[in-house]
């Protein structure tokens, strides 16, 4: 199927400019097929943003609790596999434990001939689970369908650090890989 | 080894200085029974194997100030890759401690730990990346341990072995409950370093 994936990529610079006004200085991730360009970026010599690598989910989530309790802010980049691997650590420190976590998380598998339609009409169970379980965990979100909804990326942080609490922004495409990532 | 859970900690206790301490399971009681009401302590609880990663956020966000992390080698065993996240993140002030007692649940139960002889934590955590890796033997090994790992720079991997307490769960204690702060504690405590930290 060929699709023009501009009208439903968010380019990974917009994520960058976005955390930057929200003031994160963290990353702490499992690696996400659909977010690619965006670690890319974030991997780059001269990155304000520092990215750390853990070896699983619960691990990013444990991390960014630690970095928030030290005074930075943090955004969790998972996949959302991850975030379903990591639910017990979400709710033992944002949920009991209040602390906040601004998760971004992939639809991975997601089919294309869902783009642009509602998710949770998805063929594909882990992409349809995702925002029942949000809302049976009481954790709100925010989509990232298109460019049109970059101001969701500072809402879903804002509304963490605010509420001191586990928020989603749940990116439905691949990040969109600048021009100037081309080497 | 001589030394028990509480006996490391304490020592752990004297030696601090102004560094961070994060606990679980059988340090977190020992902790507890110490009296230590400081605001630089977190226990990690209710998750277990979160105590590593807790500690990696707190070492990298205030580097000029030592973490130390009393772990429990089921908790480590359950986020085992923690060890690599932690020498691949390279903090230079991390300090983790295990309290190897072999079992879970010590003191309640004490169901065996899966590899609980033999598994090689000290070979585990050097391969990992950290800067030093040490198992001590005696409680002089385990001070010069803790001594030597407060003033050099890396990721410092310490293990003890402890002993456990005779279970107490059966018959006539059939049940335990939890209570509520054991839900609220480590946020509650996360919260009060941010703020102690703030206003250091």
């Amino acid at each position: 199927m060929t699709i023009d994936h501009t009208k439903y990529c968010v380019p990974a610079s917009a994520f960058l400019e976005a955390f930057e006004r929200c003031g994160i200085e963290y990353v702490t991730t499992v690696p996400d097929m659909l977010q690619i360009a965006l670690h890319s970026a974030l991997e780059k010599p001269g990155s304000k943003i520092r990215s750390i690598n853990c070896s699983t989910e619960d691990q990013a989530v444990e991390t960014a609790a630690g970095l928030y309790a030290g005074g930075k802010k943090v955004a969790i980049l998972v996949q959302n596999q991850g975030f379903f691997a990591a639910i017990n650590s979400v709710r033992a420190l944002g949920l009991d434990g209040r602390i906040p976590l601004f998760m971004v998380m992939g639809q991975f598998g997601r089919e294309w001939s869902n783009l642009g339609q509602d998710p949770r009409s998805s063929k594909r169970l882990m992409v349809r689970m995702l925002e029942p379980l949000l809302e049976t965990l009481d954790i709100p979100y925010w989509r990232l369908e298109s460019p049109d909804d970059v101001k969701n990326i500072e809402l879903a942080c804002d509304a963490a650090y605010q509420g001191s609490r586990p928020t989603a922004l749940i990116v439905g495409h691949f990040v969109g890989f600048d021009a100037s990532s081309v080497d | 080894m001589s030394l028990n859970a509480k006996q490391v900690c304490e020592i752990a206790q004297s030696m601090r200085g102004d560094a961070l301490i994060v606990n679980t399971m059988g340090a977190m009681n020992a902790f507890d029974q110490l009296g230590s009401n400081s605001p630089l302590n977190v226990s990690c609880v209710p998750l277990m194997g979160g105590a590593a990663s807790l500690g990696l956020g707190l070492a990298l966000a205030r580097p000029e100030r030592a973490v130390m992390v009393f772990d429990g080698d089921a908790s480590l065993l359950m986020e085992l890759g923690g060890l690599v996240s932690v020498g691949q993140a390279a903090p230079k002030n991390f300090v983790h401690v295990l309290l190897n007692n072999g079992v879970q649940f010590a003191g309640l139960g004490n169901l065996p730990t899966p590899g609980a002889s033999g598994v090689d934590f000290v070979s585990m955590a050097k391969a990992a990346g950290y800067t030093s890796s040490v198992r001590c033997d005696s409680e002089e090994e385990y001070r010069q341990a803790l001594a030597a790992a407060l003033k050099t720079t890396g990721a410092k991997f310490i293990e003890v072995d402890t002993g456990y307490s005779p279970a107490t769960l059966g018959p006539s204690v059939p049940a335990v409950e939890m209570t509520d702060a054991r839900f609220t504690r480590m946020g509650d405590e996360l919260r009060t370093i941010r703020k102690t930290l703030e206003a250091a």
